[in-house]
């Protein structure tokens, strides 16, 4: 059993076009130490222009890579049954303009939204109603209590976020933080369970002829 | 006489259970209460919290209901203001997330690591919307 080695993908990981990717780059490995070292350093596929924004790696095409240049080692999967590699080209600059239009569209189609709600909920006859029924006097327009709500909406907003007082208060992911992550994973998973066809094929073809 | 009061008794009880279950299921399906005492780490209180929504919506419905003054000074609404904002502020931060806005925007325009510039134009939008609504549009 002195071959037998532990491997365990990442769930994901990121590349640069041109890269080679490594087995170290993609999994862990457990096992004999000289196996090992060996098996880091298995170069197994190139990002090309051609991959896009992701490709798809499948454990099945790492093991036939593997026992292609080590026949004699035995391999146990441990974890995830592929892995899924963002290739990052190198950042095109945000557009300024185009960031603006969205921050713009965000502002006033919030305000738009919190007006349509004011309205629709009678927020002002609630408003008059709840100062009426503190003050004992009636205005049409309850100011002191109404810029006070403007106020803590935006902070209501912000401290549902956790994005001010974030390492101040707790360490906990805020809500937007776990909410990227799931996306992220949605679209990892997505692209596993979608496009480990098309990958596998080119990976054969690299496969059958030996560098 | 007493068929009709047993009657209007039943319906107004149902009428009761069936609101007050929605809001709470509402505002449980939107997370404010979890994520108020992740904020305070106050998790030994929730039952408490539990008892202010509760007794916050009866107090609502009666005040609705009845005619009742309390003559206190002005200055006691601009609390009351507040803690009403930042209530409907977490209501709508949390509709926003629901509906997964912010990742698929910050993605599309390559802004994962800066969300926040984003959540600040909603939020700037909402302050400068209501603060709008309330001193100009209202007497359009």
């Amino acid at each position: 059993m002195a071959n037998q080695v532990y491997l365990q993908l990442f769930a994901s990981t990121e590349a640069k076009v041109g890269q080679e990717l490594y087995l170290r780059d993609i999994a862990r490995l457990e096992g004999e130490e000289e196996t090992i070292q060996r098996l880091l350093h298995l170069p197994l596929y190139t990002i090309s222009r051609q991959d896009n924004t992701h490709v798809v790696i499948d454990i099945l095409t790492v093991l036939q890579k593997i026992h292609t240049a080590y026949p004699e080692i035995r391999i146990m999967n441990m974890g995830p049954r592929q892995i899924v590699v963002e290739t990052t080209i190198q950042r095109k600059k945000m557009n300024l303009v185009l960031f603006c239009f969205v921050w713009f569209l965000l502002f006033i189609g919030a305000a738009l939204a919190i007006m349509n709600f004011h309205e629709d909920v009678s927020m002002l006859a609630v408003h008059q109603k709840l100062y009426h029924l503190v003050t004992g006097e009636n205005d049409p327009h309850p100011l002191m209590l109404q810029i006070p709500y403007s106020i803590g909406l935006g902070l209501g907003m912000i401290l549902f976020f956790n994005h001010i007082f974030k390492k101040r208060i707790n360490e906990e992911p805020s809500p937007l933080e776990i909410e990227m992550y799931q996306y992220k994973q949605d679209i990892e998973q997505y692209l596993a369970e979608t496009e480990t066809d098309r990958s596998s094929k080119t990976w054969s073809l690299k496969s059958s002829s030996p560098p | 006489m007493v068929l009709e009061i047993l009657v209007t008794a039943l319906i107004g009880l149902g009428g009761g259970l069936a609101v007050g279950s929605g809001l709470v299921a509402f505002i449980s399906v939107l997370g404010i209460i979890p994520r108020l005492v992740q904020l305070s780490k106050t998790y030994q209180a929730i039952h408490a919290y539990e008892i202010a929504v509760i007794a916050g919506a009866m107090a609502g419905s009666f005040a609705t209901l009845h005619h009742l003054e309390l003559h206190l000074p002005r200055v006691v609404t601009m609390p009351i203001g507040l803690a009403a904002g930042i209530f409907v502020g977490m209501l709508a931060a949390a509709l926003t997330e629901v509906l997964n806005v912010f990742p698929i925007l910050a993605k599309r325009i390559g802004l994962e690591k800066n969300i926040i510039i984003l959540v600040m134009a909603i939020v700037l939008g909402k302050i400068v919307g209501s603060l709008f609504h309330w001193l100009f549009f209202v007497d359009y």
